[in-house]
C-alpha cells in the first residue's frame, strides 16, 4: 500500500546518522535461476562512512547482488534491512526513496543532452516547468563538496568516460542518496581520473555515505580505497575482511579459489622483419572528427605492440582502419610488404589478418548463430571450407568442436547458441576463431575487457602463444597492467596521436600514466 | 507491466519446433474461420454450407482448382521475391513494380517478335518463350537493383524506395497499354495485346509449365540459405551488418545482390500471370489488383519465417480462399468481398498465434503480503 511506504522513507531520514552506524544491511539474501543459483544465503552490510568493495569473478552472483539491493530483481528469500528498517523492494523507485542509489557500469545518460538535462532528468523535484537556475545551483553546491569539477552546460557526447561516471554519481546524489552501488566505478577511467574519482569517494565517506563498489579486477583500487572487503564466488561469501588484513594476491585467490599467477610467462623473444607497417596514417571517427592523426610505427615478427590508452582517443578508429572497415584519410599502410589501403577487410583476412573487435556481442558475433555459424564467420570464404560455393559443413562442426575442446569453452555443444553464452566464453569463441586463422598479424583491440580474473589470464595466455608462433600482434588496452605485463614495447595513445613507442625495459610506469593523460615524453622527463 | 498484484511478463518460447509452429497454424485457420462463419451469419448464410461451397470450387473442381493453383504459384513467387531481401534484414516491399516492369519485359520481348498483330501470328514457342521469360527476369532485375543500389551505396531506406518505384512502374504500365500505348490491344479497352496462340505456355490440365520453376525455386533458396556461401553472407548481414562488416561481407554487394534477385524473381510472376497463365495471356485492365496480390507475399514470407519450403502450403491456402472466396460470393449473393474478408482475418489470427507460439505470457503474483 502506498502510505506504507511514505512511512517507511520519512522515518529513516528523520534519524540522524552517525559514523559507523550499519545503514544496509542484508540477511540470507538467495536468488536462484534455473540451473544456477545465483546468491546463495549472503550476508551483507554497510556502515554509514564505510567503503565495502565487493568482488568476485563474472558469474560469481556479484550483479545479482547488486540487483537485488537495487530493488531491480526480489530475492527468493532473504530480508533486507535499511536504517534497521525491514523493507521489501518491489522495483528501484522504492529503493531510490530510501536512498540508495545506483551508478551503472553502462553508463543511462542520453548523449545530446547536457549535463544538467541529464542530472534532473526524471527527478521528483524538476516538476513540469524546468528550474535549470535553481538546479544548477544545487548541483554547483553538490560538485563543490565533493570536488568534482565538470561543466554542467557541456553536452554529454563531449564527455571522457570518468566525466560520465560524475554525472551519473551527482545524479544519484541530487536525489538524496545516501547509500550509492557502484556497478565497476574505475574500469573505464584513466590513471589521473581514477585518482580525482577517488578523492571524491574519500570526501563522500567523510560525509557518513555509505558506498558499495562492485569490482571484477583492479585489485589494487580496492586495497588503497575500500575499508572492508566481502569476496563472492558461485553466489556464495567466500571471504569478508578488513581491507588492511588483505593483500592482493589473498583477494585473487579467494575469488578464483586458487593461485593465480599474476606475472605472464612472457618469453624472450626475438623480433623478426616487420609485418604492419603503418606511415602517417590519419582518419576519422564516426562524428568526423579527427581521430588518428599522422600515426606512423610498425609491428614486427614476433613482438607485441602495446596501446596503451583511455577509451576514446582514437584506438577504436585505428583498430578500424587496420581491418580494413573503416576508410582512412591519408597515410600508407602496408602488410608483409603489400599495399593494404585499397584491400577490402575480406582481402586483409585473406592475406593473413586477424582481427579480434572490441565489441564483443555487436560486431564480434551473432547471438542468433550457433557456435558453428560463428566460427563460420572467419571461415566461410576460405576454399578449404567450400566448394562450388557449397559450404563444407562436415568441416566447420569438426572446427568448432576442437575449438571448443581446445580453449575449454563450457558449453553443451558446438550447435548452442552464442546469446547464452557467457562474455569470457564468448571471448574465447571470438579468440579461437581468429587464432586458429594463423593471422601474420592480430589486432587485438580491448581483448580482455570485462573479463573475469581466469578468462583474461586464458586471454592473455594465448595472445603470447600466438607471439612464440612468430605473430606480429598488435595490442589495445585500457588496462596498463595488462599492456605492461605483455607488450614488448608500448605506445600511449592520447587524442589520435601516439605520444612515443617505447621499448617494454625502458618503460616508467609513471610515465606511461602521464603520457596517456596528454603529457609529451620530453616533457615528462624535464 | 504491472496488473493489479499481478506482474506480466513476456517471455521467449524457446522449445520451437516445426511441427509445433504447423500446428498453431491449423488452429489459427480453423479459428478464422470460425469468425467469419459470424459474416456469414449474418449475411444469412449458413457458414458451413458457405465453407464447402469455397473449398470445394476452389480445391475439387476441374475449373477452380487450376485457378488456384495458378493464383498460388503468383502468390508463391512473390513470397520468394520477398524472402530474398528479408534473409538479409531488407524489405521488398516493391513486387508490385517489379512484377509490372516483369509483365512489360515479356510483352516486350513478343512485341519484338511482331507478336501484336494478330493472335493468330505462328512464332516458334521454343525461342520465344525462353526469351520472354528472359526479358521478364532482366526487367524485373533491374527494377529491384534501384532500391538495391540505392541502400548498399546510400544507405537509402529500401521501403521508401520499393514503394515510390510501385507508383512509377503502375503508371508505366498504364502508358504502355492504354490509349495508344505501343502494347495497347485491338479492342481498345484499356487492355494490352494478346499473345499468338503459338507462343502460350506449355501446359497441363491448365497449370503452366511455371509451377516446376516455382517449385525448383523453392529448393534451390532452401538451399541456398541453409548451405552456400553466399546464402551464409545474406543471413550473416540480415542478423547484424555490422558484424557482417566486420567478417568481411560486403554492405554495398549484399543488398544489391538480395534486391536483383527478389526483383527476378518477382518479374518472373509478372510472366506467369499475365503471360502464361491460360485464358489470360495479356496485361489486364485490371493488373493493379495483381500488384494489391503481390502484397500477400509478404504476410506469406513472415508467416512462414522466411522458410520457402514452409510458403508453399501458405500461399496454397491464400491462392484457394481467394478463388474460393470470389466464386462463392457470387453464387450466394453475398454483397461484400468475403475473400478479402477471409483472408485478412486469417492474418490476423495467423500473426496472433504465432505470436503467442514463440512468446508465452507469465503471471506471476507480487507482493501479497503488503
Amino acid at each position: 500500500m502506498p502510505f506504507q511506504r511514505d512511512e517507511q522513507v520519512s522515518k529513516p531520514l528523520q534519524k540522524t546518522i552517525k559514523h559507523g552506524d550499519t545503514i544496509l544491511e542484508a540477511r540470507g539474501i538467495t536468488k536462484r535461476y534455473p540451473g544456477l543459483i545465483a546468491n546463495d544465503h549472503i550476508d551483507f552490510d554497510i556502515k554509514a562512512g564505510e567503503i565495502h568493495a565487493i568482488l568476485g569473478e563474472n558469474g560469481a552472483g556479484k550483479t545479482t547482488l547488486m540487483k537485488i539491493l537495487f530493488g531491480l530483481v526480489q530475492p527468493d528469500e532473504g530480508e533486507i534491512f535499511v536504517y534497521g528498517e525491514k523493507v521489501k523492494f518491489k522495483s528501484p523507485l522504492d529503493a531510490i526513496q530510501l536512498g540508495i542509489g545506483m551508478v551503472h557500469q553502462n553508463r543511462k545518460l542520453i548523449p545530446a543532452h547536457s549535463v544538467i538535462e541529464n542530472i534532473i532528468l526524471g527527478h521528483p523535484k524538476a516538476g513540469k516547468i524546468l528550474d535549470i537556475k535553481g538546479s544548477t545551483l544545487a548541483i554547483t553546491e553538490l560538485c563543490d563538496r565533493y570536488g568534482f569539477k565538470i561543466d554542467l552546460k557541456a553536452k554529454v557526447w563531449q564527455l571522457s568516460e570518468g566525466e560520465k561516471q560524475i554525472v551519473e554519481i551527482l545524479k544519484a546524489l541530487y536525489r538524496g542518496a545516501k547509500i550509492l552501488i557502484l556497478d565497476e566505478p574505475t574500469s573505464a577511467l584513466a590513471p589521473p581520473e581514477t585518482k580525482k574519482l577517488l578523492a571524491s569517494i574519500k570526501i563522500m565517506t567523510g560525509e557518513n555515505l555509505g558506498l558499495v563498489p562492485f569490482i571484477t579486477h583492479k585489485l589494487p583500487i580496492v586495497l588503497t580505497v575500500s575499508n572492508r572487503v566481502t569476496v563472492l564466488r558461485r553466489g556464495k561469501v567466500t571471504a569478508r575482511l578488513a581491507t588492511s588484513q588483505a593483500t592482493e594476491s589473498s583477494l585473487a585467490r579467494e575469488m578464483v579459489g586458487r593461485d593465480v599467477i599474476f606475472m605472464l610467462d612472457r618469453m624472450e623473444s626475438t623480433k623478426g622483419k616487420p609485418i604492419l607497417e603503418v606511415e602517417h596514417l590519419s582518419a576519422n571517427n564516426d562524428k568526423g572528427l579527427l581521430a588518428c592523426n599522422n600515426i606512423s610505427f610498425s609491428v614486427h615478427e614476433g613482438e607485441i605492440l602495446g596501446i596503451a590508452g583511455v577509451s576514446g582517443n582514437g584506438q577504436q578508429t585505428l583498430a578500424e582502419v587496420l581491418a580494413g572497415i573503416r576508410k582512412s584519410l591519408a597515410g600508407k599502410v602496408t602488410l608483409d610488404g603489400a599495399d593494404l589501403i585499397t584491400s577490402s577487410s575480406l582481402d586483409r583476412w585473406k592475406k593473413g589478418m586477424g582481427y579480434i573487435p572490441s565489441e564483443r556481442v555487436t560486431v564480434g558475433s551473432i547471438g542468433d548463430y550457433s557456435i558453428i555459424d560463428n566460427v563460420m564467420m572467419n571461415y566461410f570464404f576460405d576454399d578449404e571450407f567450400s566448394k562450388w560455393g557449397i559450404l563444407d559443413s562436415r568441416k566447420i562442426r569438426k572446427l568448432a568442436e576442437e575449438i571448443i575442446a581446445e580453449y575449454a569453452v563450457a558449453v553443451p555443444g558446438p550447435d548452442t547458441l552464442v546469446k547464452s553464452l557467457s562474455g569470457g566464453n564468448l571471448q574465447k569463441v571470438i579468440l579461437a576463431r581468429v587464432l586458429s586463422r594463423k593471422p601474420h598479424l592480430i589486432i587485438a583491440n580491448l581483448p580482455t575487457q570485462g573479463l573475469d580474473v581466469g578468462a583474461a589470464e586464458f586471454v592473455q595466455k594465448k595472445l603470447l602463444e600466438a607471439r612464440k608462433d612468430r605473430a606480429g600482434i598488435l595490442l589495445i588496452s585500457e588496462d596498463l597492467d595488462e599492456v605492461l605485463s605483455l607488450s614488448d614495447r608500448v605506445a600511449p595513445m592520447y587524442e589520435g596521436e601516439f605520444m612515443d613507442i617505447i621499448p617494454i625495459e625502458q618503460v616508467k610506469r609513471e610515465e606511461i600514466g602521464l603520457m596517456m593523460a596528454g603529457m609529451k615524453h620530453k616533457v615528462a622527463e624535464s | 507491466m504491472k496488473l493489479g498484484s499481478y506482474e506480466v511478463k513476456l517471455e521467449k518460447n524457446l522449445k520451437v519446433t516445426s511441427l509445433g509452429a504447423a500446428m498453431i497454424s491449423i488452429l489459427a485457420i480453423l479459428i478464422a474461420l470460425g469468425i467469419v462463419s459470424i459474416i456469414f451469419i449474418e449475411a444469412g448464410i449458413n457458414p458451413f454450407s458457405g465453407y464447402k461451397e469455397i473449398f470445394k470450387f476452389a480445391f475439387t473442381t476441374s475449373y477452380g482448382f487450376p485457378l488456384t493453383v495458378n493464383s498460388s504459384i503468383f502468390i508463391l513467387l512473390c513470397t520468394f521475391a520477398f524472402i530474398v531481401p528479408m534473409q538479409a534484414g531488407l524489405w521488398n516491399i516493391g513486387m508490385a513494380g517489379q512484377l509490372y516492369a516483369g509483365a512489360l519485359g515479356a510483352f516486350a520481348v513478343a512485341y519484338a517478335f511482331g507478336a501484336k498483330a494478330s493472335q493468330d501470328v505462328i512464332l516458334s514457342p521454343g525461342i520465344v518463350i525462353p526469351l520472354m521469360v528472359l526479358g521478364a527476369i532482366l526487367s524485373g532485375a533491374m527494377v529491384g537493383a534501384i532500391p538495391g543500389f540505392l541502400k548498399g551505396r546510400f544507405n537509402t531506406n529500401e521501403i521508401v524506395v520499393t514503394m515510390m518505384i510501385n507508383s512509377i512502374a503502375f503508371w508505366v504500365v498504364a502508358f504502355m497499354i492504354k490509349e495508344g500505348g505501343p502494347f495497347m490491344g485491338g479492342g481498345g479497352e484499356g487492355e494490352g495485346y494478346k499473345i499468338p496462340k503459338s507462343i502460350y505456355a506449355p501446359q497441363i490440365s491448365g497449370i503452366p509449365f511455371t509451377i516446376l520453376i516455382a517449385a525448383v525455386l523453392a529448393v534451390l533458396l532452401y538451399f541456398l540459405f541453409t548451405k552456400t556461401k553466399i546464402g551464409y553472407q545474406i543471413k550473416t548481414f540480415g542478423f547484424s551488418p555490422t558484424a557482417a562488416k566486420y567478417a568481411g561481407i560486403s554492405p554495398f554487394v549484399i543488398p544489391l545482390l538480395v534486391f536483383i534477385i527478389g526483383g527476378m524473381i518477382a518479374g518472373f510472376a509478372g510472366y506467369h500471370y499475365f503471360a502464361a497463365v491460360p485464358r489470360v495471356g495479356k496485361i489486364t485492365m485490371n493488373y493493379g489488383d495483381y500488384g494489391d496480390l503481390s502484397f500477400y507475399g509478404i504476410i506469406c514470407g513472415l508467416i512462414s519465417q522466411e522458410n520457402p519450403l514452409a510458403a508453399i502450403p501458405i500461399a496454397f491456402l491464400f491462392g484457394g480462399l481467394i478463388n474460393g472466396g470470389r466464386n462463392v460470393q457470387g453464387k450466394l449473393n453475398i454483397g461484400f468481398g468475403i475473400d478479402y474478408a477471409l483472408l485478412g482475418v486469417l492474418m490476423i489470427t495467423l500473426v496472433f498465434f504465432q505470436f503467442f507460439y514463440r512468446y508465452k505470457i507469465v503471471w506471476k503474483k507480487i507482493g501479497k503480503e503488503n
